[in-house]
């Protein structure tokens, strides 16, 4: 089995610093954030650049440039709602460390980012919902099935669509959590790749308790089958739980400073 | 229905160590395929074959091993002998007399015979300490001194020894370093993790990850080095993916099949025929599981092994 795939989650417009540098296409803070990212084990890095629905196709094309060029070639995850902008951005991608990532489409609106990574040989992640949160395992399955036709029906190899299954806040859906974690075996039992935003469980919980929910929850995922997740690689009791993981599951050797690498 | 082959493709490769100076270079490593796997995917190095000398010099040597370096008295002649000897890619010598439990030489009694052997030839060399942990902490940084250019490979650094050897062989004096852990797959890692952490290039290093004569606990060794080419391979573990180096001939010599004299064990047959079969039994199997390399003493088993590479290539 291959090693869980760390999606670094820390560039993103959310965070209003962030956001100023992309405005004012600012490389400094970007670069910084990259690296601390790189630094702490992430594999993927997620360029998250809002809707950009003015220079988004400028922006994508800036942010690939500046990271692939910096880090060599590291992988990304292209995260927008703007289609054109994504595409711009792989057209100056370099694939030597990975494929790049279309994030996201889902089963509703966002159907037609499955099409696009068809047709640009890209990883897309699916999430399986449309519009609102599956109502239950069954709603979910339908969505994976059929954003799975659709990909392979476009030639796509069934590795390259990544199925989220969203992942749900516990507080107010903690009654949903089981059903979130039976979605990825299922997954999992189908041979496909699964990932998703697992922070999403412990938003609105204090800072010191997040990291402690999210390990026990990507651990648990993990024995469920997850193959990759969108974290904060900076969460370093979340990382150490991954690195761990991996090492249960086989998925790497064991050495005693694996912690280290 | 037709056989359809399908290669075992990875996208991870062995890093390619390439041992010597100047004309005279041996890359081992460079392979994204298991051993002799070539359907799957070009070779890009094959195996090699080293022939191993030692400071003591033919004391204790086998007979067929006697006869073929007949007429050679010093270190520089049996260097050379060894060199020419058919087969042969690279020269291993082995500083043997400096164990203290043994000859106990000294550290400059041993540098200088290390000299005279570089001075010698101008193949490729690899040298190998005493095996005492304190004792190859102090040779083996002052081999990797005196052979400064040469790029040679240093066996071995231990996890007892490894800052000493490791930050001499690798920083000051930019050889190669060979990290060596006793058929244990956890510490092979470890050991290239820690000597990485030093600062020490992971081009510039070579696994000897420990060894054993055919019939002797032999299958922990094949199952080490198939999963640690596993990793290497189909874990893209980059902590894994140096070359291997194995010194057979160490092993094998010493154990009763070869070493029981005819008188002793007429049923047996021969004494140097049975050595040799060990040897080669044993090389051929560590490079079926995973050697990149393979050192050797006696010429038959060295002409033997290095034509079952080029046939296998």
């Amino acid at each position: 089995m291959a090693k869980f795939v760390t999606i670094g989650e820390r560039l993103s417009t959310t965070a209003p610093a962030v956001n100023k540098a992309f405005t004012e296409r600012d490389p400094e803070p970007i670069l910084k954030r990259a690296k601390q990212q790189l630094d702490a084990g992430a594999t993927y890095l997620d360029v998250n650049i809002g809707p950009a629905e003015n220079d988004g196709e400028d922006l994508m094309k800036w942010a690939v440039q500046l990271l692939q060029g910096e880090f060599d070639n590291v992988p990304l995850a292209l995260d927008t709602t703007n289609m054109k902008a994504i595409e711009a951005g792989i057209s100056v991608y370099n694939r030597a460390k990975g494929k790049p990532i279309v994030n996201s489409a889902d089963a509703g609106d966002r159907i037609a980012n499955i099409d696009l990574a068809a047709a640009n040989d890209a990883i897309v992640i699916a999430l399986c919902s449309s519009g609102m949160v599956a109502a239950d395992n069954d709603e979910r399955m339908m969505h994976c099935q059929n954003m799975l036709e659709r990909g392979m029906m476009l030639g796509m190899d069934p590795q390259d669509l990544w199925f989220d299954p969203l992942f749900l806040v516990v507080k107010g859906m903690q009654d949903k959590q089981m059903e979130v974690l039976e979605a990825i075996k299922m997954f999992s039992e189908m041979g496909l790749n699964s990932t998703g935003g697992l922070s999403n469980n412990s938003n609105g919980m204090p800072k010191h308790i997040r990291p402690i929910m999210d390990s026990a929850l990507v651990a648990m995922a993990m024995m469920q089958g997850l193959t990759s997740a969108i974290v904060n690689p900076n969460d370093l009791r979340l990382m150490e739980t991954i690195k761990s993981c991996d090492v249960f599951k086989n998925n790497t050797l064991y050495a005693d400073s694996y912690l280290e690498i | 229905m037709p056989f359809n082959q399908k290669p075992q493709k990875f996208n991870a490769k062995i890093n390619t160590v390439t041992i010597g100076s100047g004309d005279k270079t041996v890359s081992i490593g460079g392979n994204s395929t298991f051993p002799f796997y070539s359907f799957d995917a070009p070779t890009a190095n094959t195996a090699k074959v080293g022939v191993e000398i030692s400071d003591m010099g033919l004391e204790g040597a086998s007979e067929g091993i006697k006869a073929y370096y007949e007429g050679a008295t010093t270190m520089a002649e049996i260097a050379q002998k060894a060199a020419a000897m058919e087969g042969a890619d690279f020269v291993a010598l082995v500083l043997e007399g400096g164990d203290p439990n043994g000859e106990n030489k000294s550290v400059e009694e041993l540098i200088a015979i290390v000299k005279e052997v570089a001075d010698a030839v101008d193949c490729p060399l690899v040298v190998e300490g005493c095996k005492n942990v304190e004792k190859d902490a102090e040779l083996l940084p002052k081999v990797a001194e005196v052979l400064q250019g040469r790029n040679v490979l240093i066996l071995s650094e231990k996890e007892e020894n490894y800052k000493a050897i490791g930050a001499a062989a690798g920083l000051a004096y930019n050889q190669i370093v060979g990290a060596e852990s006793a058929v244990d797959i956890n510490l092979a890692k470890q050991l290239n993790v820690v000597t990485t952490q030093l600062g020490v290039n992971a081009q510039k290093i070579v696994m000897n990850v420990g060894s054993a004569c055919a019939g002797y606990g032999y299958e922990y060794v094949v199952s080490t080095m198939d999963r640690i080419k596993g990793a290497a391979l189909g874990q893209n573990d980059n902590m894994l993916q140096m070359p291997i180096i194995t010194p057979v001939a160490s092993e094998t010599w010493g154990v009763k099949e070869a070493s029981a004299s005819e008188a002793d064990m007429p049923e047996w047959g021969p004494q140097d025929e049975r050595g040799i079969d060990m040897e080669i039994m044993t090389a051929a199997a560590d490079l079926a599981a995973g050697s990149d390399a393979v050192i050797l003493r006696h010429p038959q088993s060295v002409a033997t092994i290095s034509k079952m590479i080029k046939a296998l290539a």
